[in-house]
């Protein structure tokens, strides 16, 4: 029922990034979380601003249902590593936007454990540099450092960082382990209106830490990555955050990629106390588990029982891969089903307040190697709404929610820099084109990211990505379009 | 061919001997190119390695003359642990079964100075190695090799994991030394450093599948994550015991099987003293004499003298830690033939 009609208005060939386009879009799936509304609707946009939307009613809705082709606006990532500066060989603006775009997104944040760190403001000013000159129309938003170097001894110039323009601070994998200068970054990036993002884990508790702690790390001999290393910096944090917001009520503290049932019970009676604090959660830590580690290939909702326990991947027969696959080397690692139940009800219920992809590609000298020799991070983001519109498949989630949790969620986890065009008529169309019902492999050739290795490699995914338009210009478009 | 595990039922001869055929028409008695663990052998393999393994003993014991199965063909032990026993029963096996073997030894730092592992494997796969022997210090190290690997890969001790060659000489040794020749119902004991053995968990599999009564005894801090695998069971079946309660483990038990303990442990907090592991945890006469009436008494070696167990128990009557070592090259000669075999290498049969 749906159609799609492209015409380009500047010159560039069809498929190349970057250019305008006029559309219309009849009888598609619109989900709009910033109206709240979604239905059948047609959307009209001339040289890339969106000039009309129309929800459709009556006749004209017939047959549009949710399993077609959906309309949403263009997704935000809170958690991406784009290896750009010095990570060339892992990945590039280039490759990394235009991965993301591929997935759906028009907005990445960029984590700072760049070499050099983005922890001064000409670092800021490189990596928009290097941003721009990719041609890509996806916004980066980088977040800088909370301490100098990433070394967790002194505060970064949070200030100058703030000035350059960074949405957050954040020095993810090397979390500050000292309590009282992570309090002194959460009241100054307070001051400065800035979010602190922490990755929570409590370094002493996961050295050379391989699997989470569990009957597959005991059974593999993989050392055990307690879920209490981040339960315990999870609850640090949020003391910290109670003490930090008497003084300065504008704290705001993100954790994110939160893998565990413990960490998501903390956050949830924090914010039941009223305290700003918000968190998101990966697709790999919901969809997938530990038993993949193992050589199990179900999704975390198929191995759990009727009471919510783990079901054991040997009893149950379905380990049909190699076991060590590095590609699921990842830091949280991936949990127990029960946690990776957590993780989904968490977003459901809105205790997660988005879906972050911590897309973190490597290179293959660096994953194919010993799995405790390779280097944490699944290469994600181009999978992330295919693994979620799984979960929606499967019942567990609905579409309204996966697109919120992709857009509204993680803006207001940002908060006011951060003001998409999205779906507002007169501006410049930030949006996703999806085909719900259209599966697509998961390989090498669909693959943007330049990211070796991939847990879902040879597997497909539903949803394949149409057409992304971030400000108004082509992100991605499939090849099927031109 | 039965398990001796739970849940399987008796069945007439004639059945059995379909059930054979069966078996045969569907699958090679070995269809293992590779020995990675014990996890994946039904008891029928794990039977055939230990049959295969008497009839290699009469050539260990000079009764017969070697065998040319492996003639001609490079079996590399490649060990980036230090490591003699193990490196040179496996040299022993390859040599009584006329194998060309190639021993490299690779330290930590030439690891540091940068050839990956698989480098290190193409280059000695283009230097004639057709079996490869492999002793790493990383959890699941050899499964990255057995997937480029175009011939056999065995695993001589991954990490934590896996040494299914010595839980293989451990099961053959105990059959042979158990009164009635079977472990169905027989209380076995994996006593000390559970956590950071590879022998204990190949053991597991392969002591649950010999029908065992298997328990885990150690200190606390040794036996982490092992509770939950228990409860679970191996394969998610085959249920043994945890304890940290020496006594419960080893009375009435028919064999035990004392683990190595390192002074690292001491360092990372998990032991207060070597001294304190050995007064609550070490296999003296007095702990022994709780057990049954000639329990026999196993360690892979090599051992802490003193510590995880008192001399005159490693030396007495009932130890067969000296067996264990003869046992494994019987064992390790098993293991070549038939991964060669399966590979399609040999040039003969299992002889």
């Amino acid at each position: 029922v749906s159609s799609l009609a492209v015409t380009d208005v500047r010159s560039g060939a069809a498929g190349d990034v970057g250019r305008v386009i006029d559309l219309e879009l009849s009888a598609a799936w619109l989900v709009d979380p910033v109206a709240g509304r979604s239905g059948p609707a047609d959307l009209v946009i001339r040289e890339g601003i969106l000039e009309s939307v129309t929800w459709l009613e009556g006749d004209e809705a017939a047959g549009v249902d949710e399993h077609g082709v959906i309309v949403a606006p263009g997704f935000l990532d809170l958690h991406a590593h784009l290896r750009e500066p010095g990570g060339t060989s892992a990945e590039s603006m280039s490759t990394g936007l235009a991965g993301a775009a591929h997935g759906g997104f028009t907005a990445v944040c960029a984590m700072p454990n760049t070499t050099p760190p983005i922890d001064r403001g000409s670092t800021v000013g490189a990596a928009m540099a290097a941003a721009e000159e990719s041609g890509s129309p996806v916004r980066l938003l980088q977040i800088g450092a909370v301490t100098a170097g990433r070394a967790g001894e002194q505060l970064a110039p949070l200030g100058e960082l703030a000035d350059a323009g960074v949405v957050g601070f954040s020095d993810d994998g090397s979390p500050v382990q000292d309590a009282a200068l992570f309090r002194n970054a959460l009241s100054y990036a307070a001051m400065l209106g800035l979010p602190v993002i922490d990755h929570p884990e409590d370094l002493r508790l996961t050295v050379g830490a391989e699997a989470s702690e569990g009957v597959v790390a005991t059974a593999l001999g993989l050392r055990g990555w307690p879920a209490a290393a981040e339960a315990e910096a999870v609850a640090r944090d949020i003391a910290l955050l109670a003490e930090v917001v008497r003084d300065v009520p504008g704290a705001r503290l993100h954790l994110t990629h939160l893998s565990t049932a413990a960490s998501l019970a903390h956050v949830r009676a924090a914010r039941a106390g009223g305290l700003p604090v918000t968190c998101d959660v990966t697709p790999h830590h919901l969809a997938l588990t530990d038993e993949w580690l193992a050589g199990a290939r179900r999704w975390a909702w198929e191995a759990v029982d009727a009471n919510g326990e783990s079901r054991d991947p040997w009893r149950d027969g379905v380990l049909a891969a190699a076991p060590y696959d590095t590609s699921l080397r990842v830091n949280p690692p991936l949990r127990s089903a029960t946690d990776a139940r957590a993780c989904l009800e968490a977003l459901v219920d809105g205790t997660a307040d988005a879906v972050a992809t911590d897309h973190a590609p490597h290179t293959e000298v660096d994953k194919s190697v010993e799995f405790g020799a390779a280097r944490p991070g699944i290469a994600g983001i181009e999978t992330a709404l295919g693994l979620l519109l799984e979960a929606v498949d499967a019942g567990l989630l609905t579409l309204d929610r996966v697109v919120a949790a992709l857009t509204v969620g993680p803006a207001n986890v940002l908060g006011e820099r951060v003001s998409p065009g999205w779906l507002a008529v007169g501006q410049p169309a930030d949006l996703v084109v999806f085909d719900r019902g259209s599966r697509w492999t998961v390989d090498s050739d669909s693959l943007l990211t330049k990211g070796f290795g991939h847990p879902l490699g040879g597997r497909s995914l539903p949803g394949e990505v149409i057409l992304t338009l971030a400000s108004g210009r082509v992100a991605y478009e499939a090849a099927s379009t031109e | 061919v039965t398990s001796p595990g739970a849940g399987t039922r008796a069945r007439s001869g004639e059945d059995q001997a379909e059930a054979a055929d069966a078996v045969s028409r569907a699958e090679p008695a070995w269809p293992h190119r590779h020995l990675l663990d014990t996890d994946v052998l039904s008891w029928a393999q794990i039977e055939l390695v230990l049959d295969t393994a008497r009839h290699m003993a009469g050539i260990v014991a000079g009764e017969r003359p070697r065998s040319t199965a492996l003639h001609g063909i490079g079996v590399t032990n490649l060990f980036y642990e230090a490591s003699t026993r193990t490196r040179v029963s496996f040299e022993v096996a390859a040599k009584h079964l006329s194998a060309d073997v190639v021993n490299v030894a690779v330290s930590g730092s030439s690891i540091e100075k940068g050839e990956s592992l698989l480098d290190t494997m193409r280059t000695l796969e283009a230097l004639g190695a057709r079996i490869l022997v492999m002793r790493h210090a990383t959890s699941g190290a050899p499964y990255l090799v057995a997937r480029e690997f175009r011939f056999a890969v065995v695993n001589a001790g991954d990490g934590w994991h896996a040494h299914p060659t010595q839980a293989l000489l451990d099961l053959y040794t105990l059959l042979r030394h158990i009164p009635g020749a079977s472990l169905r119902g027989r209380k076995v004991v994996i006593l000390g450093d559970v956590l950071h053995s590879r022998v204990a968990r190949s053991n597991l599999w392969t002591l649950t599948a010999a029908g065992a009564d298997v328990w885990v005894c150690g200190p606390s801090t040794l036996l982490r994550g092992f509770e939950a695998w228990a409860a679970a069971g191996v394969g998610g079946e085959r249920r043994f015991t945890v304890t940290t309660d020496v006594r419960a483990a080893l009375v009435d038990a028919d064999a035990v099987m004392a683990l190595r303990i390192q002074k690292e442990r001491m360092a990372s907090g998990l032991l207060p003293s070597l001294g304190e592991y050995a007064a609550r945890f070490g296999l003296t006469r007095e702990r022994l004499a709780m057990a049954a009436p000639g329990c026999l008494v196993l360690h892979p070696g090599p051992m802490n003298e003193g510590v995880e167990i008192a001399p005159d128990v490693a030396a007495g009557p009932a130890s067969l830690v000296t067996a264990q070592v003869g046992n494994g090259v019987a064992v390790r000669m098993a293991v070549l033939a038939l991964v060669a075999s399966a590979a399609g290498l040999s040039t003969g049969g299992p002889t």
